[in-house]
């Protein structure tokens, strides 16, 4: 068997690569990375300028001459523009957002649904599926792929404007210890009161929606959850955060997860493995003073 | 300007519950109109407020549908057409019966909520615009309008792009685009009385997948718990492994 990943997000092609490796060949498609050949694809082909027109028209060409039995397209804005596209042209139904991938005789997917409510797992002979963010953990291979450069055509759209946000460095997605806060901490000033926490642990400050987007206590690309990203840390510790659907969607690759809520039936009691009910503001200090 | 939007209606998800298999309990849950969808309903609103023109919604749905549409009607859409036939999310099927409908008439730009908040597929866009014709930009945060061309402001990871596109076009919005507005008693009393198209769709809807469970996952947390001031100990000991 043979399948195609295209990512516009190198990391995301990473992970996908790893989680179907071993169950079928796998030629992947994304942006220059260094690092995409060591893991365990057999070709690797980097674009540059892609937009949804010349990607698409380069995608359907390519997957119609190579034949591939699967199609894998990662959850990013182009991925998702691409998917529909490519399915139409196709003719391949798509099956979107996938977490989970079995293939016997008919293929057995997994997605969330009524949003994040429930999970469903599903037969199908489809042969497209779009790919949640963090599937697994990446992990590289000895082998390496061999490399290849395609030349898109020129796009009918153009880039007027490109404004960078501010965004304060490091990746939360990669990091080992994440303390995450939510609207309990009450206001931008009580960062400071958490902070020896942080330090403490070596770990990276991360928040729910509200905190990154709506008060912007923090920058917007440490949001965790649904719409924000998705984190894989060994230590998840969530500080005055209630635990919603679309929060958990994102902490659910965390290895350990442990909640301080002064509420007793916040709902990330439900999905954490350690919790301490009580005020944040007492609980924290005596967390790092115990931790000294 | 002619402007179309898209709108969604879906069960009120905060009120699903669980039976005692965990599969959730769909029947005689509350309707109501999607969250992205209000969103583009009031993109639309303010293109029009902006530039003048008419907004037109269609809605996929059943003839439980009225009541968004009245909304929508609520909220400033001029016209709407309920086309009824709406089964389950399947994409493919939901993008060819809109296309349908959307032939019919003349839109400069088609508006429509990035994600659906069931499925999170955000297909719908890109599948629309082959089978329109049309160029597609999706997450949009902000739209200008000049002369046939729409420059879009698409949020991405850690930049915010401008793209400049022909109309018309297909555009799907973010949350983060407005916040929608509430309508005033006067409007949702005129929404009332203003007419609704309704149509028959014609859904091929096809049995090529089959759901094996649909179930609240299981948390394989070790939720251990600690009140009354206890548990910094315990919790500090897991903690030190890091340090
Ligand atoms: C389409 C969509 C997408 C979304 N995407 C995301 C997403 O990506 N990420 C995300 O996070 N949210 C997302 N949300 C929002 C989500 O539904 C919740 O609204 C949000 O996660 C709540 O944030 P919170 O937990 O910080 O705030 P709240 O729900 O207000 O919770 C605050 C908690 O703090 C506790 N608290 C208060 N004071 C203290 C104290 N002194 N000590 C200890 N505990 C205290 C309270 O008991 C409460 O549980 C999305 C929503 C929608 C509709």
């Amino acid at each position: 068997m043979k399948a195609l990943v295209f990512s516009d997000e190198p990391k995301n092609a990473r992970e996908i690569i790893t989680y179907l490796r071993g169950k079928m060949d796998i030629d992947v498609i994304s942006t220059e990375d260094k690092e995409l050949p060591e893991y365990g694809a057999q070709k690797v082909y980097f674009y540059k300028d892609g937009f949804v027109d010349n990607l698409s028209k380069f995608l359907a060409d390519h997957i119609t001459k190579n034949k591939y039995d699967f199609v894998f397209i990662s959850s990013t804005n182009t991925g998702r523009e691409l998917a529909g596209i490519l399915s139409y042209k196709l003719k391949m139904k798509c099956m979107p957002e996938i977490f989970s991938f079995e293939h016997g005789g008919k293929t057995v997917t997994k997605r969330f649904f009524h949003g994040g409510k429930t999970v469903v797992e599903e037969e199908s002979d489809f042969q497209m599926f779009t790919v949640s963010a963090s599937i697994c953990e990446a992990e590289k291979t000895d082998k390496r792929s061999e490399i290849e450069n395609i030349n898109l055509d020129k796009s009918n759209y153009k880039i007027i404007n490109v404004k960078g946000k501010n965004t304060a460095g490091t990746d939360i997605r990669n990091a080992k210890v994440i303390v995450s806060i939510g609207r309990g901490l009450g206001s931008e000033e009580n960062i400071k009161k958490i902070q020896p926490l942080v330090d403490e642990l070596h770990a990276e400050i991360a928040g729910s929606r509200p905190v990154c987007l709506d008060y912007k206590w923090l920058s917007e690309d440490k949001q965790v959850g649904l719409s924000g990203k998705k984190v894989r840390p060994d230590f998840y510790i969530a500080l005055g955060i209630s635990g919603q659907i679309q929060h958990i969607a994102g902490i659910r690759g965390s290895k350990t997860i442990i909640a301080i809520n002064k509420d007793k039936s916040a709902p990330i009691f439900e999905e954490c493995d350690y919790g301490i009910v009580g005020d944040l503001f007492t609980v924290v200090p005596e967390l790092v003073k115990k931790l000294k | 300007m002619d402007i179309a939007v898209l709108v969604k209606q879906t069960v009120d998800m905060d009120q699903i519950k669980l039976n005692d298999n965990n599969e959730p309990i769909l029947d005689d849950l509350p309707l109501k109109m999607d969250i992205l969808s209000k969103n583009a309903v009031e993109a639309a609103v303010q293109l029009k407020e902006k530039y003048t023109g008419k907004v037109t919604a269609f809605i996929f749905g059943t003839e439980r549908s009225t009541s968004t549409m009245k909304e929508a009607y609520a909220m400033g859409v001029d016209d709407g057409t309920v086309i009824k036939g709406y089964q389950k999310s399947d994409p493919t099927v939901t993008a060819s019966v809109l296309a349908e409908e959307l032939k019919k008439s003349k839109f400069d730009i088609i508006i429509l909520g990035d994600q659906s908040s069931d499925s999170y597929s955000g297909l719908l866009a890109g599948i629309l615009s082959s089978e329109l014709g049309l160029d597609v930009v999706t997450n949009a945060i902000n739209i200008e309008i000049k002369d046939k061309i729409a420059n879009v402001t698409v949020e991405s990871e850690n930049e915010d792009i401008t793209v400049e596109t022909k109309l018309p076009a297909i555009v799907s919005v973010a949350q983060e685009i407005n916040e929608a507005r509430l309508p005033k008693v006067m409007q949702i009393m005129a929404a009332g009385k203003k007419p609704i198209n309704i149509v028959e769709g014609k859904p091929d809807y096809r049995d090529d997948s089959r759901i094996l469970s649909d179930k609240a996952p299981e948390s394989q947390r070790k939720k251990i718990i600690y009140e009354d001031g206890k548990g910094i100990d315990e919790v500090a000991k897991i903690l030190k492994v890091v340090k």
